[in-house]
């Protein structure tokens, strides 16, 4: 397991490379690119459900970017491990 | 490539859970009758590492960005149902907690970068399985049949969604996403997901990590 955590860890110590590009994904603008392009927004899209996410974007309120996407990343990769390790215990009772 | 809230209309909203639902149900049984004491710990890592690669947004010519998704490698390593809800389970925690990816949207966005990259990467694998490249193709493969699927989820969108003349969601049609989307996914992060796959496999196989595939 050593050989693929090793790996692993340098990715994730390179995470912060991820927030190089300002630039959206295409089709995941704000809602203003459509007001700017369309001359308006599509209703739905303005009035999406939106749910309150915890760290929005892999951003922290009040928090470095660097920081809050490593946070981020640990958090995300903790829950992953997380709902992997109650699985394994669930199986094997 | 993670689509946002009320960007599909709520009957594709409906119509992709619909669909995704029996999917998830197959492949837990499937991942259930893989998991033991050395499969679940790898599993997890590689599940954690679609995590880790979908972090790193990769700036592209045209103003736009995407990421790789890391659904390849675990399809050829643990076969494509495992690897559909490893990264089902990755884009459920990116839409739950970092709003990457929208929760009425999370259906599709699981057909497409789960399933549609998965199944597609791991038929390419097998049927080029002798050949040096085939991890490299496997995953190029998936990525582009990924955005093909997204294509078709965003570009049905002002077709059957209209009021008064105006689109409802997502207002592009296919002659302006398909070329946008396909061709940005062919062209870079197809290629960063090949390179990737290839690398890891590789690595994972040389280093008797892992056998290799055993669906």
């Amino acid at each position: 397991m050593k050989k693929i955590f090793y790996p692993m860890l340098i990715l994730f110590v390179l995470i912060p490379l991820g927030l190089i590009s300002e630039n959206p994904a295409w089709a995941e603008w704000e809602n203003e690119y459509y007001q700017e392009v369309l001359g308006f927004i599509p209703k739905g899209i303005e009035n999406a459900f939106k749910i309150k996410a915890l760290a929005p974007d892999y951003t922290i309120d009040g928090l470095n970017d660097v920081l809050a996407y490593y946070l981020s990343g640990m958090l995300g990769v903790a829950l992953i491990f997380g709902i992997f390790y109650l699985l394994g215990k669930k199986l094997a009772r | 490539m993670h689509i946002p809230d009320g960007y599909l209309s709520p009957l594709t909203c409906i119509a992709t859970y619909a669909a995704a639902l029996p999917l998830w149900v197959i492949a837990f049984k499937k991942l259930k009758s893989q998991l033991d004491e050395t499969t679940l710990p790898l599993i997890a890592s590689l599940s954690a590492l679609s995590f880790i690669i979908m972090m790193f947004n990769i700036p592209i010519p045209g103003g736009t960005s995407g990421h790789a998704v890391g659904a390849s490698l675990i399809a050829i390593l643990f076969g494509p149902w495992v690897a559909s809800l490893c990264v089902s389970l990755v884009l459920l925690i990116q839409a739950l907690i970092f709003g990457d990816g929208g929760v009425t949207t999370f259906g599709a966005n699981a057909l497409l970068m789960a399933f549609a990259a998965s199944f597609s990467s791991y038929y390419v694998f097998e049927a080029l399985k002798t050949r040096t490249f085939a991890p490299y193709v496997s995953g190029w493969v998936g990525v582009v049949c990924a955005s093909i699927v997204l294509t078709l989820f965003l570009g049905i969108q002002p077709i059957i969604a209209v009021a008064d003349g105006q689109p409802l969601y997502f207002p592009f049609g296919f002659a302006l996403t398909f070329p946008a989307v396909v061709g940005s996914h062919m062209l870079f992060f197809g290629v960063v997901e090949a390179i990737f796959t290839g690398i890891a496999y590789r690595y994972i196989v040389k280093n008797r990590i892992y056998k290799g595939a055993n669906v």
